[in-house]
């Protein structure tokens, strides 16, 4: 018998007060995958994310989870819920928005606690993360008094004690320095070949390689394309249409040049040509 | 406009603590209805909102503090009883964090500042606004008007409160064991303060907010639009909801109009002050109701007048003088007057409300 | 900078640091007296203190019932200087402000008399306003006490414990949190909104630009609350506040208890 997808969405719409974020989005997303969403700001990502998480529910279609339906009906169900939030885990963009407990330790703790763990375990786990995420020096540090990177490096560890089999990351590495960006990617890249399934919205093309193995590229509020990132990240139609890339030009003297460029400005491929 | 510890007589904190469950209690059963777990959050905003806003306070003579409440905004968003509860919370976190209103007081401060001014604040500003597209300026200037209003009745309701104290609760020497003004120096004091500063302040903000949220966010506006012109959607408020609500209504306005006629009937048995003290009160009273009787007639309305001997006359020669004095009769008048005024606006919106059910079934 | 944005930024970095204070729980993780009893007990005890203050009648029982609640901030490692300055200055300005006419227009025995003026200080005035200040500043100290010496948490878990309904603990649980980023955030928008002015904006402009502000700080408020909220419930939150240990009574609670009841009880009863 074959295993139902992990995550299967059909014909999904999402509306904001009106203003529609999904169109009719249809995707399969299969146990242990690595996907990378992309999509310009605006392009439904994060709104995906959270239906995904059951923090939205579609104003029509369907999602499911594991062959299960995802309603509000469903969540109201403790056995359920628990079930699912353990099993599912989601880091918001801002990490603000993810650190509302007294101190550090405290903020780990909240996800097991929740789960009515035991003190025992609860006390054993959140060290051991803590741990591993270079964070058990901060534990008595209340929220507001960490730097950006350490604020995203609590949020992750706020979610990996609960040791979910799905990570939806949405834009993980926007507004941290160089050096904390690659401490998440590395993170990022050990879930990769493991069992767990991670799926990470981003706008940053150059770590899409790093991430994932397939690609989902979001265009209005539905699938655009998808495919390997090898595939996808060759596409410049597909990238400039997406609006994932620009088209710049610049000058020398009477030369001028136009060239594809990423946001991030970090890779730089130059096919230039004279107009 | 917060009442410290120690201000109000046990018996004054018990009785308005009684009136705040019952408001609690109602509001929290009204938004049963609604899905309260989407709601909660909202709530909590506006009593964080709240909270900063009443921060901003200052000190006034006889009267505790003048500040704006935030209370107009948060009933014009969520609605009557979502106001009532965040105010509330934001009361509860400032009298446990930082002693701004008192524990034992906490029911009495909620009781004017969240329900009494939340449901104030609300119905002036359905009544004029009512009618209005979502974007109008009456709207602004029904968020003004009710935010003034709202500021006002709490700081009243909160002057009366204080200004009783003396007269019931004073030891044998005559010393005011609670709040030591009565109501001719309370009244004034608290209300003079609010008429012109928090009132204005409250009024400001609410408009201002409202005219940001006109532009911004016209949605968190939708839910207490009451009637909107025909071009725009029908109000989410259902005819259940508005019954209880005026239910509450009745309450209130009963309140005001039997809580004078309280006052006389306990007047009869007072009549503990040191003859000294009395005399000079008597002499002092008696000259100022003289020196006010002669200038009134051309300033008080003939009816408020007359209405005025009724309540002072009757008063056996024992009373504190104040109860005597005509001041005291045209400030119970004016309670009656505004009780009378609500149970009609009441009944009339009750026909109203009836007519157009039965236009519709 | 000019003058109002000097006052104006002040104002900001103070409000600023007592929602700071106020999240903070550094004392509470201290061991004191009040640290080392179980948390109902202290929400019970306090409040009885607060009520014996406010029910006695006797300068001298509100005077003892300050001097109990000074001792047991010592022995609970909260500081008289930080009482000083959080508390008693605060409370002394606003009920100051309230009580001192007291002492003039309170009618009764005079103790002092003006040369040539109206005004007379009454012993019952002066009686009048030193019980009123004692009686605030000793209610205050005591509700104060718990709120420093108890993690937020854990008075909720008690309140939840006395029959509070859940939606009202888990909207204060909300609450407490929003004012620090309602501050927080106010306090962003302010600095970097210094950064991109020169000079102050007066009058008309300037009350539009309050009321802008007002107006963003609101909007923003309310989206970041709803992101927080769905950030809870993300982590499995379901509206019952958890913390690590349950409540459990022991023996030393029970005397605890006992103690603050039988205070209590007398203060209210020789003060009547």
């Amino acid at each position: 018998m074959a295993m139902p997808p992990m995550f299967e969405l059909r014909d999904v719409c999402f509306e904001y007060d009106g203003i529609p974020a999904l169109h009719g989005l249809s995707v399969q997303i299969a146990e242990g995958e690595s996907v990378a969403l992309l999509g310009a700001n605006g392009s439904g990502k994060s709104t995906l994310l959270r239906i995904l998480d059951a923090l939205y529910f579609p104003s029509r279609g369907q999602v499911s989870f594991n062959g299960q339906p995802l309603t509000g009906e469903a969540l109201r169900q403790e056995k359920f819920a628990f079930s699912f939030r353990r099993r599912v885990a989601l880091v918001f963009q801002n990490p603000d928005v993810q650190l509302f407990n007294p101190t550090v330790f405290d903020e780990v703790a909240f996800g097991p606690l929740q789960m009515q763990w035991s003190k025992q375990e609860v006390l054993s786990r959140v060290g051991a993360t803590m741990e591993l995420m270079g964070i058990a020096h901060l534990r008595d540090r209340p929220p507001y008094r960490l730097s950006g990177g350490e604020k995203k490096r609590v949020a992750l560890a706020s979610v990996i004690v609960l040791d979910p089999d799905v990570l939806l990351l949405d834009e993980p590495t926007s507004t941290l320095d160089p050096r904390s960006q690659s401490q998440v990617i590395d993170l990022i890249q050990g879930w990769k070949g493991s069992s767990k399934t991670v799926i990470t919205a981003t706008h940053q093309l150059e770590i899409v390689d790093d991430i994932a193995s397939r690609v989902l590229v979001l265009e209005e509020g539905r699938v655009g394309a998808t495919g390997t990132s090898a595939e996808i990240l060759a596409n410049y139609e597909l990238l400039l249409r997406a609006n994932l890339v620009h088209a710049h030009r610049h000058s020398h003297g009477t030369i001028t040049h136009t060239h594809p460029h990423l946001h991030s400005h970090s890779k730089h491929e130059h096919k230039g040509s004279s107009d | 406009m917060h009442i410290p510890d120690g201000y109000l007589s046990p018996s004054t904190c018990a009785v308005l603590y009684a009136a705040a469950i019952a408001g609690w209690y109602s509001a929290l059963k009204r938004l049963k209805r609604v899905l309260l777990s989407r709601v909660v959050p909202l709530i909590s905003v506006f009593a964080a909102f709240s909270f900063v806003v009443m921060m901003f306070n200052l000190p006034l003579p006889g009267g505790t503090t003048g500040h704006a409440l935030g209370v107009t905004i948060s009933a014009i968003v969520v609605g009557p009883s979502g106001a009532v509860l965040a105010i509330s919370i934001a009361l509860a976190i400032q009298a446990l964090f930082f002693g701004d209103g008192g524990i034992s007081t906490l029911g009495a401060n909620c009781f004017n500042m969240a329900i009494i001014a939340s449901l104030v604040a609300y119905a002036s500003y359905r009544l004029i606004a009512t009618g209005a597209a979502i974007g109008s300026k009456r709207r602004v200037a029904a968020a003004a008007i009710a935010g003034y209003l709202a500021v006002n009745a709490a700081a009243l309701m909160a002057a009366i409160e204080f200004g009783i104290q003396p007269a019931l609760f004073h030891d044998a020497r005559g010393m005011p064991l609670y709040a030591p003004y009565p109501l001719s120096i309370a009244v004034p004091a608290m209300m003079i303060g609010h008429l012109t500063f928090a009132g204005v302040a409250e009024a400001a903000i609410s408009a201002g907010l409202v005219a940001y949220l006109q532009a911004a966010d016209p949605a968190l506006l939708c839910n207490t639009a009451g009637a909107l012109p025909a071009t725009e959607e029908a109000s989410a408020i259902t005819p259940a909801a508005t019954n209880s609500l005026r239910r509450l209504w009745i309450a209130v306005a009963l309140l005001m109009v039997l809580t004078p006629l309280g006052i006389l009937a306990a007047g009869k048995a007072w009549g503990e002050w040191s003859p000294s003290e009395l005399a000079m009160r008597q002499s002092a009273g008696q000259a100022a109701s003289a020196a006010s009787n002669s200038v009134a007639p051309s300033a008080v309305p003939a009816g408020m007048q007359r209405l005025a001997k009724l309540w002072t006359a009757p008063f056996p020669a024992y009373a504190p003088t104040f109860v005597k004095s005509a001041r005291f009769g045209y400030f119970l008048s004016a309670m009656f007057a505004v009780g009378i005024l609500l149970l009609v606006s009441l009944m009339a919106q009750n026909l109203v409300q009836r007519r157009r059910e039965v236009r519709h079934s | 900078m000019a003058r109002g944005g000097f006052l104006a930024s002040t104002m900001i970095g103070f409000t600023r640091a007592l929602a700071r204070a106020m999240v903070s729980e550094q004392i509470a993780r201290q061991a004191g007296l009040l640290q080392s009893l179980d948390p109902r007990v202290r929400v019970i005890g306090l409040f009885t203190m607060v009520l014996a203050a406010v029910l006695s009648r006797k300068i001298a029982v509100v005077g003892a019932l300050f001097f109990v609640a000074v001792t047991i901030a010592i022995l609970s490692k909260v500081g008289v200087g930080m009482l000083v300055k959080r508390v008693w200055l605060v409370v002394l300005g606003f009920t100051g402000v309230i009580a001192l006419p007291a002492i003039f227009l309170t009618p009764g025995d005079p103790v002092a008399a003006f040369a040539g003026g109206p005004l007379r200080i009454t012993v019952q005035g002066v009686e009048t306003a030193t019980l009123l200040i004692a009686r605030v500043e000793t209610a205050v100290t005591f509700t104060s006490l718990l709120v420093l010496c108890t993690p937020w948490t854990h008075v909720l878990k008690a309140l939840r414990a006395f029959r509070l309904p859940q939606e009202a603990v888990m909207m204060l649980a909300m609450t407490h949190r929003y004012i620090f980023l309602l501050v927080e955030t106010a306090g962003q928008m302010f600095e970097s909104r210094q950064s991109r002015t020169v000079g102050l904006v007066k009058g008309a402009a300037g009350r539009r630009i309050a009321a802008r502000s007002a107006g963003v700080l609101l909007s923003k408020s309310i989206e970041l609350s709803n992101e927080v909220y769905l950030a809870m419930q993300s982590r499995g939150f379901r509206g019952e506040i958890r913390i690590l240990s349950d409540f459990h009574m022991r023996s030393w609670d029970y005397l605890g208890l006992a103690a603050f009841l039988a205070a209590g009880s007398l203060s209210a009863w020789i003060g009547r």
